[in-house]
């Protein structure tokens, strides 16, 4: 009885609500409400908190539901299931009234927050420290990923035994290659012993030069003196200068200062601009994924950041660097998940030999990168990521793609035009992303629907139904092409409603073999490469499917600027940031689709420059200090 | 008193309340090393990703006379070193979604936080870090970590888990998942560098984590607390390298010593030449790890879950392992599948091999040891949690039965480990959600 009470009380409450929330109120109640509610609601939660009052002032008991609704873990298996019509304008609507609020609310920004260099940061800062050009990360464990899929995301930068070890051997390994090559040693040994000098004046100018560099702020009076320290031991010890400068060096490669990207709390009791020198710190790990310049830390030390301009400048500079390349890669390899392949994604190589040329595999692995690096840099419209009549390859990859010669063109990939019908252009047309979302052996639709979901546009299906009935014995008159078994396994209703959204994207792509190579038939058979969104979008081919794209842009671009946003913050995107998103899209399509519009949006948004200030500070006391009595 | 004793007393006690008839006498009996060398024990824990063909795993009869099943024939030379368990599970893996749950709950018997990454948390200890905490200090390492490829990089969106879960069975606290060695040559180099002799070299290492320590120490008190948390866990890692290698020149570590030389065995190449020889080597490793003497807890991951591994090198194999694992009954699928199980199975028959021709004294190392070779779900293709994989090889110097032992279903996996963490020397109340030990599991 009180249940049924409480469901009409429910009930009443949203037929009095604006008009759009009943839908969500009838939901909860005939899907929810029968386990949440009562003296003891099931796992704690009661649904009957829910309102759209609740909707404002505890967004975060809604999220709970929006994660859990969303990712089809409730209701539960034995319940009643919501269409998934119903789960989805549910899920959209909780989500879009969350957004809402929280962007009314201004944009503030997250606390500060240190981090540890990852494995490929690591690796830059020491090359670019003592200019050697050795991977000195090369024997660190490969850090996971978190947030958007990152792995620099500070939350998933564990440390285990095993890096101590590593760091030590590290450290001694790249100053041994270091200090046998004269262009290493000008770099960083600024002061030699003579009849002047002495070792240990030297030693000193030496870490004082070396220190700031390595730790990426200026440093305190004393700082150098444990360091100093430690050359002296070794110098009594007997061991030679370099040896002994080496030792000290070798101490700084393994001090947290080096480290670990550290920002300090914000106790100042409100929101600030983040420091300058943590700020460049923040800006050069994003775009070269290495430490500051000099140039950077000589702007720190003027404070010229407070101009937003001189940030934006400084960025496009970072930018248009050969650095940045190093920021190309690890974004797009990750975003792309073209990292995987050679990994856990390895084309048959009995099948597909000329896949393993090596040319071939490194122009297929190198294309994406190189060519999203280009628009970037050179401040091409982001909307060739979508399509595009050029790319960026070698003869080799060129000829694999069964293209015509490019004059000049030779075995260094570089901006290359397409011929018209050429199949190419555009990430899609591209065999790295073609190969990473098949099986080895053959095309998967499924796959490759689901990598334009997930990786493209930012919109991941949902998880597949577990415990699929399997194909009844009787239907087994085996069928032959992949769209004839995938038409079979849609004929269950459970697995249609979802496999309708994936898989027509990815027989766009069937006249792409798994290694990326165009075809006519499969099986004998010619391609039917058509494909028709419940929506009831129809395409037929990859040059329709990239129209249907480009009419969807904005998804494109609003999931390419999350990307970057949560990659150049290294962390999980709050809500609020995604209020920041919404504003950088906003600029970008101003600006016509600039990648440098989309660079300057990110390094200039609230979340990038500032910090919010720690939970238990409080704004300093204004009164001017006394001065102290001498 | 070390710890290694065959059995310590402690265990002894223990192990005579819960004992039908008199088991310690045949533990106390074990084959006495020879002269200067006590039996010690090891473990190991092998994991196989994305499950097995369901029909063909379970042996068919119980106690000592059961008859091995196909995928399980490669063990045929080891039969009476086996302890098959049937019907075991992680009841804290049955939610959440198909993989991630089961991968990093393997060991913790544990359910895992739901997380993109902001929260990892597996909300325990996996039970080798149980037993290398509690061993911690006799040999060079505690544990060691391995795997063929890397940790899979990204966030799985789909079902709302960060991939770092279907990377990691060794969790040495509930957000310290241990990272994985993956390259044979850099496992090599890790043991070489892990017995070397003492010497000055020790003092000048140990001297400069000292100076870096004290910057940690002067940090950590300028951070927020979330970053404190960060800098704890440097200062445990570094602290705990320098403690090791200044343990070396500690009178109680000159009992140790190397069981054999590191660099008496092969080195390996600098890059394997496929997986299937990654694996070969990992094997190689774990047996040299074991045979040095520099740990006696490894962990072992074929691959991350999920993974897509090519198989075709095996004949008959033409698509992905996670593919064919969701074989919907297809029966050419399900041939494959088992053909890939079955593969699993011949790679742990080489380490054991390897460990049996390991001789100490009377015995050898395989039989002082316990080799868990199992998978976090059962039949890939419904993601099936009940009723897992699980087979331990080696008797723990007698300390195991040995049989194939059938259970009620969705009997506690943990208490498996209770019995092995007992038979380890490291005996531990309760595991997780353990009920008790495995009745007939301890001799």
């Amino acid at each position: 009885m009180h249940k049924a009470l409480l469901i009409s009380a429910l009930i009443a409450h949203a037929a009095h609500a604006a008009p759009e929330f009943a839908p969500i109120g009838s939901f909860l109640s005939r899907y929810c409400l029968a386990c949440h509610t009562g003296a003891k609601p099931a796992a704690g939660y009661d649904v009957r908190k829910l309102t759209e009052a609740s909707l404002n002032d505890q967004p975060n008991l809604w999220r709970r539901a929006f994660n859990r609704v969303s990712e089809h873990e409730m209701p539960p298996r034995n319940a009643a299931m919501p269409s998934l019509e119903a789960r989805e304008s549910f899920t959209a609507y909780v989500d879009h009234a969350l957004r809402t609020k929280a962007c009314a609310d201004g944009i503030s920004p997250a606390r500060a927050l240190s981090r540890r260099l990852n494995r490929s940061e690591y690796a830059a800062s020491v090359r670019d420290l003592l200019n050697i050009h050795i991977n000195a990360g090369a024997a660190l464990p490969a850090d996971g990923a978190g947030g958007e899929g990152f792995d620099n995301a500070a939350e998933t930068l564990f440390l285990s035994p095993v890096h101590a070890e590593k760091y030590l051997e590290a450290a001694r390994i790249a100053l041994d290659y270091a200090m046998a090559d004269p262009k290493s040693r000008e770099v960083f040994l600024t002061a030699t012993p003579s009849d002047k000098v002495t070792p240990a004046d030297a030693a000193r100018k030496i870490l004082t030069d070396f220190l700031p560099r390595a730790f990426r702020r200026p440093i305190e009076k004393d700082e150098p003196t444990r360091y100093i320290a430690l050359f002296n031991a070794a110098l009594s010890r007997g061991e030679s200068f370099d040896e002994a400068i080496s030792y000290a060096l070798q101490a700084v490669l393994i001090s947290p200062n080096f480290l670990f990207r550290v920002e300090q709390p914000n106790t100042t009791g409100k929101q600030r601009q983040v420091p300058p020198f943590e700020l460049v710190s923040r800006l050069s790990y994003f775009l070269w994924g290495s430490a500051p310049d000099a140039q950077l830390l000589r702007y720190a030390k003027e404070d010229r950041f407070a101009d937003p301009n001189i940030l934006a400048e400084e960025a496009i500079r970072l930018l248009r660097a050969e650095r940045s390349r190093e920021f190309a890669e690890n974004f797009v390899e990750q975003w792309l998940a073209t990292r995987e392949l050679g990994r856990d994604i390895k084309p048959d190589a009995k099948m597909f030999p000329d896949y393993y040329e090596s040319e071939v595999e490194s122009g297929i692995r190198y294309e994406p990168i190189l060519f999203v690096h280009e628009i970037l840099s050179d401040n091409h419209s982001l909307l060739n990521l979508i399509d595009s009549d050029w790319t960026v390859m070698a003869t080799r990859l060129q000829k694999y793609y069964n293209l015509p010669k490019t004059e000049g063109l030779r075995q260094q990939p570089r901006r290359v035009l397409l011929p018209p019908g050429s199949h190419r252009g555009g990430l899609l047309g591209m065999a790295g992303i073609l190969a990473v979302s098949s099986v080895p052996t053959r095309t998967s639709p499924v796959l490759r629907g689901k990598w334009i979901l997930e990786s493209f546009l930012g919109t991941p299906p949902p998880p597949p139904a577990p415990n699929v009935p399997p194909l009844a014995k009787e239907d087994a008159a085996r069928p032959t092409t992949v769209r004839e078994r995938l038409t079979l396994h849609r004929q269950n209703p459970n697995c249609a409603s979802c496999h309708a959204k994936i898989d027509p994207w990815g027989f766009a792509l069937e006249n792409y073999d798994s290694v990326g190579r165009w075809r006519d038939t499969d099986a004998g058979k010619p391609i039917d490469a058509s494909g028709e969104l419940p929506d009831g979008t129809k395409f037929n081919g990859p040059v329709e499917l990239k129209k249907v794209l480009m009419d969807r842009r904005d998804v494109v671009i609003r999931n390419l600027t999350a990307k970057m946003l949560g990659y150049a913050l290294g962390r999980s995107l709050t809500l609020e940031d995604h209020c920041a998103v919404d504003g950088i899209v906003a600029q970008v399509k101003k600006e016509y689709y600039s990648s440098y519009a989309l660079i300057r949006g990110i390094v200039l948004s609230t979340p990038f420059r500032f910090q919010a200030p720690e939970p238990d500070s409080k704004p300093a006391d204004i009164k001017p200090k006394e001065p102290s009595a001498k | 008193m070390s710890k290694f004793h065959a059995i310590s007393r402690r265990t002894l006690l223990r192990g005579a309340g819960a004992a039908l008839g008199l088991p310690w006498l045949e533990a106390m009996a074990a084959p006495a090393p020879s002269a200067g060398e006590k039996a010690i024990k090891r473990m190991a824990f092998l994991y196989m990703p994305n499950g097995t063909h369901p029909d063909f795993w379970t042996p068919e009869g119980v106690g000592r006379n059961f008859k091995l099943s196909k995928t399980l024939e490669p063990l045929a030379k080891f039969r009476d070193d086996l302890t098959i368990v049937t019907n075991t599970w992680n009841a804290g893996s049955k939610t959440g979604d198909g993989h991630y749950v089961k991968v990093s709950g393997f060991l913790t018997s544990t359910t895992i936080t739901k997380t993109l990454g902001v929260d990892v948390n597996c909300n325990g200890v996996s039970v080798d870090q149980v037993a290398a905490q509690r061993t911690a200090g006799a040999t060079p390492l505690a544990s060691l970590e391995l795997g063929t490829s890397p940790v899979t990089t990204g966030v799985d969106r789909n079902v709302g888990y960060t991939r770092v879960y279907g990377s990691h069975i060794a969790w040495a606290g509930p957000s310290r998942p241990l990272a994985r060695e993956i390259n044979p040559l850099y496992v090599y180099e890790r043991l070489f560098r892990a017995t070397r002799p003492v010497g000055e070299g020790i003092k000048r290492d140990t001297d400069l984590l000292d100076t870096v320590l004290g910057d940690a120490n002067q940090l950590r008190g300028k951070l927020g607390k979330s970053d404190q948390l960060r800098m704890d866990e440097y200062l445990e890692i570094v602290r705990s390298l320098e403690e090791r290698l200044k343990a070396t020149n500690l009178p109680g570590r000159a009992a140790w010593k190397a069981r054999y030389p590191v660099d008496s065995a092969p080195k390996p190449e600098p890059q394997p030449k496929d997986f299937a020889d990654c694996t070969r080597l990992m094997m190689d490793m774990i047996a040299l790890a074991f045979r040095t003497d520099t740990t006696r807890i490894a962990t072992f991951m074929f691959g991350n879950e999920v993974t897509n591994q090519n198989f075709s090198f095996l004949p008959g194999i033409s698509s992905g392992h996670h593919d064919i694992s969701h074989h919907q009954s297809d029966a050419e699928k399900l041939t494959q599948y088992q053909l890939i199980g079955q593969w699993h199975i011949e790679q742990y028959a080489y380490l054991l091999s390897k460990l049996r021709e390991i001789k100490e004294g009377e015995t050898n190392v395989l039989d002082q040891s316990m080799i868990l070779f199992g998978a976090g779900i059962r039949d890939g293709d419904k993601h099936d949690p009940h009723n897992l994989p699980i087979v331990v090889a080696g008797r723990a110097g007698g300390r195991l039965a040995g049989g194939h032992f059938s259970y009620a279903e969705d009997t506690p996996l943990s208490n498996l480990y209770v019995s092995m963490l007992d038979a380890f020397g490291t005996p531990v109340e309760r595991f997780a959600d353990s009920t008790g030990k495995l009745p007939g599991v301890l001799a």
